[in-house]
């Protein structure tokens, strides 16, 4: 009845933007009060109770999961699942691999620049890449694992990180533009999609996310996918080096992928 | 306790007296930096030249990763503003982009004057007379140009309190 009355009422001047964003905030804050941003470690028995005892697909799949990883931690579905979970999940690697730790801290030095050269405006570019690269050095030194909890779980050092990948992700698409136009749909250009699905937060990643950021970065990660199909998850690798002399086929991190949302894996 | 968004606002702040873009001009209001005013000089060769409108820009903490809430106070009359003063601008709502600061919001919506939409209507009347019957259209921006000083007349001693409501109706 309500519902009806207010379709009845509908005013063409009046915003009711503003009553969508409301509703999607109050959306927002239920599940961010019952989600922490990174959850701490959980086993696969935990997560087997989130399917239907009836749905043997699903179950069998997390029981061959069983078989090649120890845990997971859940990341908040807010859209930027997939950014966080990286960011996280690959940090957490660097605590325990100085080397790369090294290689790492260089590219992202090297990218600020490059960012700006791009077209980003400097002075709200420079606001993350600050923030970021303080995350970033955090993992310098091992035994930091619960300050980059407590870090990842802060919603605004979590966010502007998150944000500073985002970029990282715009940035190499449209420079290598020409090697994605043919994956983008609808009638845009790469900076069109990169305004409209990378760069704002919330904009949920695809593939050709997963592929940018992996090469930006030069991270090679793996996902494990868990849909309907098939007996066993599909694992796909990221690999970000171009000929298969170089290529790495250890990921870095593995994350489990569930329809319209990432988690990151640990393995046995 | 500083927050992102809190010292992420300051540094807007700085850069708009350092750097600031021309025809626009904003400051926190005294005692919250999360609401800010702000004032458009209506573009030279459009209607609204000459025009001082003013508005006000509402953060939130999740500020700069979701937009403000942005409105005129003073009265409006444009193919993409509502009648209450907010706007309809696709980088206030789903385009927005955490790079985009106070600076770059301002200056959008400077051009939104210049440009506007008439597909995206806010305002049907306004925006039918734009397409239909422009000299109408610029009569009735004239108006609001006009209104647009007198507010600056009746707000000059009372600066501080009251601002918004009396200015909003």
């Amino acid at each position: 009845m309500a519902a009806q009355a207010h379709a009845i009422d509908y005013d063409p001047e009046r915003n009711y933007d503003e009553d969508t964003l409301a509703q999607q905030r109050e959306i927002e804050k239920e599940i961010a009060e019952s989600q922490p941003l990174i959850s701490s470690l959980f086993t696969f028995d935990d997560i087997v109770e989130e399917y239907t005892r009836e749905d043997e697909v699903y179950r069998h799949k997390i029981e061959n999961l069983k078989t090649r990883y120890a845990n997971l931690r859940k990341t908040r579905g807010d859209g930027n699942c997939f950014f966080r979970a990286f960011g996280f999940g690959y940090l957490e690697t660097l605590l325990s691999n100085p080397t790369d730790y090294q290689r790492f801290l260089e590219i992202c030095e090297k990218s600020k620049d490059e960012l700006i050269a791009l077209g980003f405006p400097q002075f709200t570019l420079e606001d993350f890449y600050d923030t970021f690269i303080d995350i970033v050095k955090q993992v310098k030194n091992p035994g930091q694992l619960e300050k980059l909890l407590e870090t990842f779980n802060d919603q605004g050092l979590s966010d502007y990180f998150v944000v500073y990948l985002r970029l990282l992700v715009s940035g190499f698409l449209q420079k290598n533009e020409d090697d994605y136009i043919p994956f983008i749909d609808g009638e845009r250009t790469v900076k069109q999609f990169c305004s409209q699905e990378v760069e704002p937060m919330g904009k949920e990643s695809d593939h050709i996310h997963a592929v940018a950021l992996t090469k930006a970065l030069r991270v090679p990660i793996c996902v494990e996918y868990m849909d309907r199909e098939g007996q066993t998850c599909n694992s796909f690798m990221f690999d970000p080096t171009e000929s298969p002399e170089e290529s790495s086929p250890k990921p870095a991190l593995t994350l489990l992928y569930r329809p319209g949302h990432y988690d990151i894996l640990y393995p046995l | 306790m500083t927050t992102p968004a809190r010292r992420r606002l300051m540094r807007d702040f700085k850069r708009l007296q350092e750097d600031p873009p021309a025809g626009v001009s904003g400051a926190p209001s005294d005692n919250n930096i999360m609401l800010w005013n702000a004032v458009i000089f209506g573009p030279h060769d459009t209607p609204f030249e000459d025009g001082t409108f003013k508005l006000t820009i509402e953060f939130t903490e999740e500020y700069p990763n979701k937009p403000p809430t942005v409105r005129f106070i003073s009265k409006m009359f444009h193919p993409n503003v509502y009648a209450d003063g907010s706007i309809c601008l696709d980088i206030l709502q789903n385009r927005w982009s955490p790079t985009y600061d106070v600076s770059a919001i301002l200056t959008s919506i400077q051009s939104l004057l210049h440009d506007p939409n008439p597909n995206s209507p806010a305002n049907n009347e306004a925006a039918q007379l734009y397409r239909e019957n422009r000299r109408e259209y610029e009569k009735k921006v004239a108006a609001i140009v006009q209104e647009s000083w007198n507010d600056d007349e009746d707000e000059g001693e009372d600066e501080e309190d009251g601002e918004e409501s009396k200015a909003g109706s």
